[in-house]
């Protein structure tokens, strides 16, 4: 869980709407007071990284997440569903 | 907003991957360079156009700058992929004059695009000639600059 957290955002497959190399503030304040919800931009951490793709789905409480660029992003397609405790919070704003 | 500027400063800077799901490893620096070169060609061509207001010049004048704006768009993005994707931080420290070639260079192409300043284009042009030798420096392949074939008269960098 991040309180507030700056993210230089590397890769392609939130595009168009977040472009390789621009800068995001993520936080989980707003996930004290709701659960993630499909839309969400999300930070959550896979191994070592951090990754950023958005909810399209919750099964079970567990998250689908996707990149926009659907064509070229690796994401719960391949990693399968991502539990609540990875992710680490929600974009706030994009700088 | 004064103090959130301040709060967002302060703050430090880490990196959150957005993958694409085919890594391919396929970078190269002459889309930026072929680019580089034709904002330099439209701004050869906008200086020498006589200053005629016809029509026809006007025509003429607005099919350049739209050349030269699609040419300014694809080199940032060719520039901003090989920054972000392809050089990695020990490329930025073995090279530590690599960040300032691409702000120079992004500053100029900005400058390029919103005047017909030749300068500008040209300081583009050696700006993105100077990034291409460093990567293929890091590519461990001899960079080597040649004529260029084009009618900006100006060189191509590629390798042995």
């Amino acid at each position: 869980m991040l309180l507030f957290a700056k993210f230089r955002v590397v890769g392609h497959s939130m595009e168009p709407l977040i472009k390789s190399g621009e800068t995001v503030l993520v936080s989980s304040v707003f996930y004290w007071f709701k659960k993630p919800k499909i839309g969400d931009i999300v930070a959550f951490r896979d191994k070592e990284a951090v990754l950023i793709k958005r909810i399209t789905k919750v099964d079970k409480g567990k998250y689908f997440l996707e990149g926009d660029n659907k064509k070229d992003s690796l994401d719960s397609r391949k990693l399968g569903l991502i539990s609540r405790d990875k992710i680490l919070g929600e974009i706030i704003y994009r700088l | 907003m004064k103090i959130f500027k301040t709060f967002l400063n302060l703050l430090p800077e880490k990196i959150a991957y957005a993958h694409c799901d085919i890594p391919c490893g396929i970078y190269d620096p002459y889309v930026a360079q072929r680019a580089a070169h034709t904002i330099l060609r439209m701004t050869q061509l906008l200086t020498e156009l006589e200053e005629n207001p016809s029509k026809e010049m006007a025509h003429k004048v607005a099919r350049m700058t739209h050349v030269k704006e699609e040419h300014t768009d694809i080199l940032e993005e060719e520039l901003e992929t090989l920054r972000n994707d392809y050089f990695k931080e020990e490329h930025f420290k073995a090279y530590p004059n690599l960040n300032s070639l691409f702000i120079n260079a992004l500053k100029s192409a900005a400058k390029a695009r919103q005047e017909i300043n030749m300068d500008a284009a040209n300081e583009t042009l050696a700006g993105v000639q100077g990034i291409a030798e460093i990567f293929f420096k890091t590519k461990n392949v001899t960079p080597i600059r040649v004529k260029s074939v084009y009618p900006t008269g100006g060189e191509i960098i590629l390798h042995k």
